[in-house]
């Protein structure tokens, strides 16, 4: 396969209206796709551009968008870390590849949350959003999501184990915090979700560890769900689907997902915790099954295998819908190019 | 003097530090762990039986609910805080401040990968399970997993990893370990392994949580000891 000049087909457009129906649990025209995020170099072969053009505010967004035009996607990914329209400054974090849920915390007591500069949402450049108009072909949207969600923030800022001791032992500052946050990811979706080019929105909040939740089920009623609830309502009430990407084991509060936060898709499936083909059968019917293809599987198996499952998944959702293809969670600089092409060339097979 | 030791043991599983402790609130204003440690020694029951019939039973009842999905991993960090502070009243009566142990095991995570919450987890389930515990912290060099195996003979290692990229170290610290010092026992965990992985790579075990380890390592011990 050659992957300098991958693309799904030369005659193909993206259609929104395909991701749309797999959201809205119906099946699509043809077979779709979903990816979060791409890592540098595959964007540079997809999109036949190695390096990122930062001459123009929109320049690095044309590269981005082409790479998943030819790939076959139907949209394409933003997160405001792109846009840089709402992030909240962390402290001093390992400055290596992987981060602990440890480092990097500013906030350990009520005299360091009042000194943290909290950021406005109000102040970001939401035009880009608009702007990137000039660069999608006619039916393509963009699929927004804030940079970080409401607990990954609140586990930066504080650190993982101060916040498992913090919310036992100071209940009035952990609330304060995880409003502080929450109240400024509600106004960045508010603001992004009703705009033209925006198709649906992702928010992404990792909420699990391999065999259970971070935290509590009680824990996460009391301070997370009640504000992805909140930012759910609000995506809806702009007309757009809501997709939760968290990782972990979060079958203990899947039914909350689907009934009371009411998200429309799940997206993030490990095969050690619950196998994407599982995962459909146990709640494709009640919420959109997005992507699921192991990364470990992805980065170490081979096209032959990787396409067999990718072909068997896709004929598994062919008449129910409510699924799109995809990696378990994103694509890394350790998958090779060459698996990741082998997956997304499957629904050229079907 | 059982009741109280079963006291103890409730307050550690509960995290109940000590009086001034808001948590759990229907505790509030009660004797923690602390304290009622301190009024079993003043009463004279034997040290040694409240490490064992309190403390390490209060953090063995923890990892058991964890091991079954009934308890989080914060409730096993508080737990471990009252069982720390109570430890301190305890730890002079043992000879030059030393808590007996089963043994020695020497935990890190592997080069290149900087999580540590599962490695915190394990080491502090396996000191409250009474091993000594050498704590090599994140991202370590896999000579330092061989230096530290040379200066305790007889420790056991334990590995952990977060990335399917880390995890393919464990194979070259198994490798070395094995080598220099075949009979050392090398157990691995994290999310991207598996008892699979384990067996590939020639280490002698994986555990889904630490809970479930230390009890595999105590009834060996207990075994032995019969």
């Amino acid at each position: 396969m050659n992957d300098q000049h991958y693309k799904r087909s030369e005659n193909f457009e993206p259609d929104f209206t395909n991701l749309l129906k797999v959201l809205r649990g119906k099946i699509p025209d043809r077979p779709t796709l979903f990816e979060f995020g791409i890592n540098d170099r595959l964007i540079g072969k997809l999109s036949g551009q190695v390096t990122e053009d930062t001459s123009s505010r929109l320049a690095p967004f044309k590269r981005l968008i082409k790479s998943f035009v030819n790939a076959g996607y139907d949209y394409a990914t933003i997160s405001a870390w792109r846009t840089n329209t709402l992030s909240f400054p962390k402290g001093d974090i390992d400055s290596k590849e992987s981060k602990s849920l440890n480092s990097g915390n500013m906030i350990t007591n009520r005299e360091s949350y009042d000194k943290y500069y909290w950021p406005d949402p109000e102040k970001g450049d939401y035009d880009i959003y608009l702007d990137l108009r000039k660069l999608l072909p006619e039916r393509m949207k963009l699929v927004a999501s804030s940079n970080g969600g409401l607990l990954e923030n609140v586990i930066d800022l504080v650190g993982f184990e101060n916040l498992s001791l913090m919310y036992m032992l100071d209940e009035s500052l952990t609330t304060d915090i995880f409003n502080s946050v929450g109240s400024s990811l509600l106004r960045f979706y508010e603001i992004v979700a009703p705009i033209e080019t925006i198709g649906a929105c992702i928010v992404n909040d990792d909420w699990g560890f391999k065999n259970q939740t971070m935290f509590p089920p009680d824990m996460m009623k009391r301070w997370v769900f009640p504000w992805h609830k909140r930012i759910v309502e609000v995506i809806h009430k702009a007309g757009k689907p809501a997709i939760l990407h968290s990782c972990g084991q979060l079958k203990s509060v899947m039914d909350t997902v689907i009934d009371d936060l009411k998200y429309d898709a799940k997206h993030s499936f490990e095969d050690q915790i619950t196998p994407v083909e599982e995962a459909y059968d146990q709640w494709g019917e009640r919420i959109a099954i997005l992507g699921g293809i192991d990364m470990d599987f992805l980065a170490r198996n081979t096209i032959t295998d990787i396409q067999k499952r990718c072909v068997t998944m896709l004929q598994k959702s062919i008449n129910r819908g409510g699924y799109a293809l995809g990696s378990g969670n994103s694509i890394p600089d350790y998958i090779p190019d060459k698996n990741y092409l082998a997956m997304i060339s499957t629904v050229k097979m079907i | 003097m059982t009741e109280l030791l079963q006291k103890i043991a409730k307050m550690v599983e509960l995290g109940k530090i000590d009086r001034n402790m808001p948590f759990p609130p229907e505790l509030k204003g009660k004797d923690g762990a602390s304290e009622l440690t301190l009024k079993a020694l003043e009463i004279g029951i034997d040290p040694q039986d409240i490490l064992n019939n309190g403390l390490t039973a209060g953090m063995n009842a923890i990892g058991e609910k964890f091991s079954k999905g009934e308890a989080f991993i914060p409730n096993m960090l508080i737990a471990a805080k009252a069982m720390h502070a109570a430890m301190e009243h305890i730890r002079p009566y043992f000879s030059e401040g030393d808590i007996p142990s089963h043994g020695t095991m020497i935990l890190g995570t592997v080069r290149g990968d900087l999580h540590d919450i599962g490695k915190n987890l394990v080491k502090m389930i396996m000191t409250g399970g009474g091993w000594n515990v050498i704590d090599l912290g994140t991202d370590v060099e896999n000579k330092e997993f061989v230096n530290a195996v040379n200066d305790h003979k007889g420790a056991i290692v334990g590995m952990s990893a977060l990335l399917t990229t880390t995890m393919l170290n464990m194979e070259l610290v198994v490798k070395e370990l094995h080598r220099i010092r075949p009979e050392t026992m090398i157990f691995i965990g994290g999310a991207p392994v598996s008892q699979s992985f384990s067996d590939e790579i020639g280490a002698d075990g994986y555990f889904r949580d630490p809970y479930s380890l230390v009890r595999y390592l105590n009834k060996d011990k207990l075994r032995d000891s019969q």
